[in-house]
């Protein structure tokens, strides 16, 4: 038997897609591309994720629900963190962008 | 689908990130092109076949071994390989006596320019937090039990160091060619969360 085949039933799922959904891709690229174009350094979006999946770790061990249970969730709230700080866009011009977006669909 | 048919409305995530690249773009900070050259990169390109190779020539050359064990930023960058997050990369190498495992408690490092992305479940709660309080348990549910004698070393990865983890070369492979070795090393191994099965006889070929 191969080993992925005897892990299958396993709790860590196996999956070999680097991304879940194209959004996901599309937030790392973006996050990828704010650092090679000087935003912001890795690091400083690394504080920002860590705050971010720390919030949901704690929710989880204190016996709540995290808000949010996916990596590229945190992953993209850690980026509209890092993004507000460098005073580059905030939540506000997104949601406007969201509903002009979905009213030009 | 929207009411009329025409397009696909994206909704939640997705349509939060449509509209972040749409005001970055605004801003000229980001463009289409780059964005899909950068997804392209860490899907086709960047991934544990680099590990692989470095691993199948720390089994074969010794002075390599020795120069990969040192510093695994320099020894791999003599293969090519090289990239964000691989500035500070150290191998680790298990033995008949120690068993090493990486896995990063606070997020999600990992040594990109050797393994790529992390699966789904490295990044996982149940993974970081068992990692390093129960790894022998952790690893007896990815199907690997290890004698008690056997020491696990748990490498969480610093706010500069990435790990990774050079496996046990398998029994069966005397006379392989580097090449041949690679193809039988696999991420998890290279994760430390299994190790490498000897070639199956007469299978291949």
């Amino acid at each position: 038997m191969k080993p992925q085949e005897l892990l299958a039933g396993t709790r860590f799922e196996r999956e070999e897609q680097v991304f879940g959904a194209p959004w996901e891709a599309r937030a790392f690229a973006i996050a990828r591309r704010m650092t090679e174009a000087g935003i912001c350094t890795w690091d400083e979006f690394r504080a920002c994720l860590i705050e971010e999946i720390g919030a949901a770790d704690r929710a989880r061990i204190s016996g709540g629900t995290p808000a949010a249970d996916v990596y590229y969730t945190h992953f993209l709230g850690a980026l509209e963190k890092t993004l507000a700080k460098k005073g580059i866009v905030d939540a506000s011009a997104i949601e406007a962008k969201m509903r002009e977006i979905v009213e030009s669909g | 689908m929207t009411g009329n048919g025409h397009r696909t409305i994206p909704t939640g995530a997705a349509l939060r990130v449509k509209a972040l690249e749409a005001l970055l773009e605004e801003k000229g900070l980001v463009d289409p092109q780059a964005l899909d050259a950068i997804v392209d990169t860490y899907e086709t390109k960047v991934g544990p076949r680099n590990g692989a190779r470095v691993v199948a020539k720390a089994w074969t050359d010794p002075a390599f071994r020795k120069r990969l064990l040192a510093d695994a930023t320099a020894a791999v960058a003599e293969l090519g390989i090289a990239g964000p997050e691989g500035e500070h990369l150290v191998a680790v190498e298990n033995t008949p006596s120690v068993h090493n495992l990486i896995v990063c408690t606070l997020c999600s490092c990992y040594p990109w320019p050797v393994l790529g992305l992390p699966p789904v479940w490295y990044k996982s709660f149940a993974y970081r937090s068992r990692a390093v309080r129960d790894p022998r348990g952790l690893l007896r549910e990815f199907g690997l039990e290890l004698p008690d004698d056997v020491e696990i070393r748990v490498w969480d990865a610093s706010a500069e160091q990435r790990y990774m983890v050079i496996p046990e070369r398998p029994a069966g492979t005397v006379g392989m060619s580097e090449e041949e070795l690679a193809e039988l090393v696999t991420r998890d191994s290279m994760v430390g969360v299994a190790k490498i099965a000897p070639p199956a006889r007469g299978s291949s070929r």
